[in-house]
């Protein structure tokens, strides 16, 4: 068991810059916009931040961003590492800081030029100067570089394994496109999309095709995270922190986790659910929406057998019941994802879960959201979290 | 060259404009079904009215024909041109030009006008003239001339039946301080190696030298791959390895479309085998359709070279 | 008969877009398209010749990239169109290794003598352009 940090923790701001694919500005800039926008939300002051939390993939030194912002002294600044597993992992660490009280008031922030500057589709060749250099070095002179041809490598045994078919993607992909039709942040906005245009889209990496990844984006997003006592006195009815996990399992590697027994599962993922109910009380049956990690649509059936929404192998079931729609079980994705809205690598997710906990999603359900889960990118060690609305 | 130079050489060189390179000459064969059929194969044209001729009997055609772009094959020289080819015309110009610096040469346009199909059986009749000379350019290639040869084919009739323009530009090769640089960006792409460090070196060595090995725990004779300098078993830091037999079964597989990285040749497929040792392993399927890969299938690998600077496990339907 | 179709002008709009094909090229395509048009110039066979013009490989020869960009139009087109000229102009070689993706457009069309102009660019992932040029074709007439 894990320490149990239940409620330590309250969201109160959330922001996000526009999304684009070309920002013309610095990430810097970006990350700045996204903060600034989240403290405006809570009715905050820069100078009332005074810890961070953000990706070891983010270049923005929190030491950059407090002098731009005019953040005065930092208590706490911590890093998490592993691309998108990281998301839910700066909420981890700004809770951690903040249940033993090395910082009141916590941003988590990222900002990228996704897009326009680094693209993760180029894949790791290159100019990789990382310590996993070593690791990359198995997989890249057989051409096997890319995020998309990792995941895909995963997707065709589970698809193997469980029989699920591209239905099932497609859903996923589909009812998230909906919603960012419906988001006028997202880059779906407006947009129609149907199965013939889903199948007829080009092949990035059996069986992967293009509408069964994410967008490439430029942005940022940043979430303000605070005690509960601190929470009381906002602007904003406060989002709080039920439980937080992370995990990385055994034998696990970045993306290629080839070597274990079997590896069309993700128990990283698992574990972090486990620990998450155990620490919250809560249990599948108490959420109501859910923000779930989608660089790829596959991940997204894979996570909701690894929270218990389904058994494994019948999350293609699941969703083509329509679960995932606004008047479904689990209405998930609801600004449109990362399929269709921005990557912002996972964190304008937790920005989502929020809005959905305050009800002001764009996409709302209709149903009351007491409690909304928010997840990390998977393949990689990740977490996830659970919200609710503050007592 | 002085003014006077320029203008003596200028006159040499318009001389040759409306010079017949090659007088109406027939074809050596006439068009057949056999140098069609070769040519669509390696063309990869899969057009019915090439080589299909029950489709093309009933096509409005009526029957095969060559391919259009073939119009210029059939008239070609053949394998003597290996050795040098007979001066004519064009290659007397050419020579000029050298004398005079413009060693450079660069085709730079083509076009083909079709007047009527040609089908097996005809013979195409091929002549060609000097069409024109441009004045001086300065290009990007250093100064110099294009000149134009026109084509003109006809079948055994008299028909024309179609033309080719053909532009060459002749140029003095500029003095490029960037040589080197250019050179380099003329590199073929290979594959992207892995990087060697404390703990990878001595595999990707004996991958270079054509084998596949296996890291082994000397303690506990565990086996591990990827290589790590501990055992996760018994925290032996001992160890050895055994060759690999190089056979398995694929677990998993993916064929790359994109992005196409340079330095790869696709189609491209990786997959996680099982090998028979135990252990899992990551490398390229090869030998065999894409489509025909699947899970389960029982695949033998070989090291072999992929490209200029690389050796690499490739595993075949066994 | 009927397995293959083929395109009129009613079918077809000034803007559609051809279908991206990709081209491997290979030793095998260089060698074998300058034998299949009878090009026996040593560079488009012997890397010995071709490296001693500055380039590192063989490279493919311009009746083998014409014979690409007419297949290119009547993979699109069908059989019975009938292909009235190929333009091109030529930009870097195709060399061993490379994938050369042709994409192509429709950019005219005259309706009264059936002909569609198509401009094609062949780019390869390493030099960039290989070729770029129009196709004329003539389709039947619509039914």
């Amino acid at each position: 068991m894990v320490a149990n940090v239940k409620d330590k923790a309250v969201i109160v701001g959330i922001g996000n810059t526009t999304f684009s694919k070309d920002s013309g500005v610095s990430e810097l800039s970006l990350a700045v916009q996204a903060i600034k926008a989240a403290i405006d939300d809570a009715g905050l002051k820069p100078s009332d931040i005074d810890g961070m939390a953000t990706f070891t993939m983010d270049t923005n030194d929190e030491i950059e961003v407090a002098r731009a912002l005019g953040v005065g002294e930092l208590t706490f600044y911590g890093r998490s590492h592993y691309g998108g597993g990281a998301a839910t992992s700066c909420l981890h660490q700004a809770t951690m800081a903040i249940a033993t009280g090395m910082a009141e008031t916590v941003v988590v922030y990222r900002a990228l030029n996704g897009r326009s500057g680094h693209r993760f589709s180029g894949g790791v060749a290159g100019d990789i100067t990382t310590a996993d250099a070593i690791h990359w070095g198995w997989y890249m002179p057989y051409g096997l570089l890319t995020p998309a041809s990792w995941v895909a490598m995963f997707t065709q045994r589970w698809m193997h394994n469980t029989g699920v078919t591209k239905d099932a993607l497609f859903e996923v992909a589909h009812s998230t496109r909906v919603y960012g039709a419906n988001n006028p942040a997202a880059f779906f906005y407006g947009r129609e999309f149907d199965r013939a245009e889903y199948d007829a889209a080009r092949m990035i990496a059996d069986p992967l095709q293009l509408f069964d990844c994410c967008q490439e984006s430029d942005g940022g997003s940043a979430v303000i995270v605070t005690t509960p006592e601190r929470a009381r006195d906002l602007r904003q009815p406060g989002v709080s922190v039920r439980g937080v996990a992370q995990c990385a399992a055994e034998d696990q590697e970045q993306m290629t986790s080839f070597y274990r027994e079997e590896f069309a599962g993700i128990p990283e993922m698992e574990t972090s659910a486990k620990n998450v109910y155990a620490m919250s009380g809560l249990s599948a049956d108490d959420i109501d929406a859910a923000v779930i990690y989608d660089a790829f649509s596959p991940i997204v059936l894979w996570q909701l057998e690894a929270w218990g929404f389904c058994g494994f192998g019948e999350s293609g079931d699941f969703v083509k019941d329509g679960a995932l729609r606004t008047d479904g079980r689990l209405p998930t994705n609801t600004h449109g994802g990362q399929l269709s809205e921005a990557y912002i690598h996972g964190v304008n997710g937790i920005v989502e879960a929020t809005r959905l906990v305050r009800g002001s999603s764009v996409n709302q359900p209709a149903k009351t959201v007491n409690h909304a889960l928010v997840t990390s990118g998977v393949g990689i060690p990740t977490g996830g979290a659970i919200l609710g609305k503050m007592d | 060259m002085t003014t006077e130079e320029l203008k003596a050489f200028e006159d040499e060189i318009y001389a040759y404009v409306g010079r017949e390179v090659c007088p109406p000459t027939p074809a050596k064969d006439d068009v057949n079904v056999a140098m069609i059929r070769q040519w669509a194969e390696i063309i990869g044209d899969t057009n019915p009215a090439y080589t299909d001729a029950d489709w093309a009997a009933n096509s409005a055609r009526g029957h095969t024909i060559a391919p259009p772009a073939m119009m210029y094959v059939w008239g070609q020289e053949g394998f003597a041109v290996t050795t040098g080819r007979a001066p004519d015309a064009q290659s007397d110009l050419v020579s000029l030009f050298n004398e005079h610096g413009y060693t450079g040469v660069l085709g730079t346009n083509v076009k083909q006008e079709y007047f009527k199909e040609v089908s097996p059986g005809d013979n195409v009749v091929m002549e060609m003239t000097i069409d024109n000379i441009s004045e001086r350019k300065t290009t990007g290639r250093g100064p110099g001339y294009f000149f134009e040869t026109l084509a003109t084919f006809s079948n055994q009739h008299g028909e024309k039946i179609g033309t080719q323009r053909f532009k060459v530009l002749k140029f003095i090769p500029q003095e490029q301080p960037a040589a080197v640089a250019s050179e380099e960006t003329l590199q073929v792409p290979t594959r992207i190696p892995s990087p060697r460090g404390h703990d990878n070196k001595w595999w990707w060595e004996a991958c270079d030298a054509g084998k596949v090995l296996i890291q082994r725990c000397k303690s506990c004779q565990t086996l591990r791959h990827p290589p790590r300098p501990m055992c996760g078993k018994c925290q032996s830091m001992e160890w050895d390895s055994i060759e690999s037999t190089l056979e398995g079964e694929i677990l998993s597989h993916t064929q790359l479309h994109h992005p196409k990285i340079p330095g790869y040749q696709y189609p491209l497929v990786c997959a996680v085998i099982k090998l028979s040792e135990g252990t899992n392993f990551v490398a390229n399927i090869v030998g065999c359709e894409p489509s025909d890969i699947h899970i389960g299938m029982k695949v033998k690998g070989a090291v072999e070279q992929v490209d200029e600077k690389t050796m690499l496990p490739q595993f075949y339907p066994a | 008969m009927s397995d293959y179709k083929t395109l009129t002008c009613a079918d077809v709009s000034i803007g559609d877009k051809l279908p991206p094909l990709d081209i491997d090229i290979t030793t095998g395509l260089v060698v074998c398209g300058a034998l299949a048009t009878r090009d026996f110039e040593p560079v488009h066979h012997s890397k010995a010749a071709a490296v001693a013009t500055g380039l590192p490989d063989v490279f493919m020869n311009i009746l083998t990239s014409q014979g690409l960009m007419t297949r290119y139009a009547t993979d699109w087109s069908g059989p019975e169109a009938v292909v009235k000229s190929v333009d091109l102009r030529l930009g870097a070689p195709n060399v061993p290794g490379m994938v050369m993706t042709m994409t192509g457009e429709v950019t005219a069309i005259d309706t009264g003598s059936g002909t569609v102009d198509i401009t094609v660019v062949g780019e390869n992932n390493i030099w960039g352009m290989h070729m770029q040029g129009s196709v004329q074709l003539a389709l039947p007439q619509g039914a």
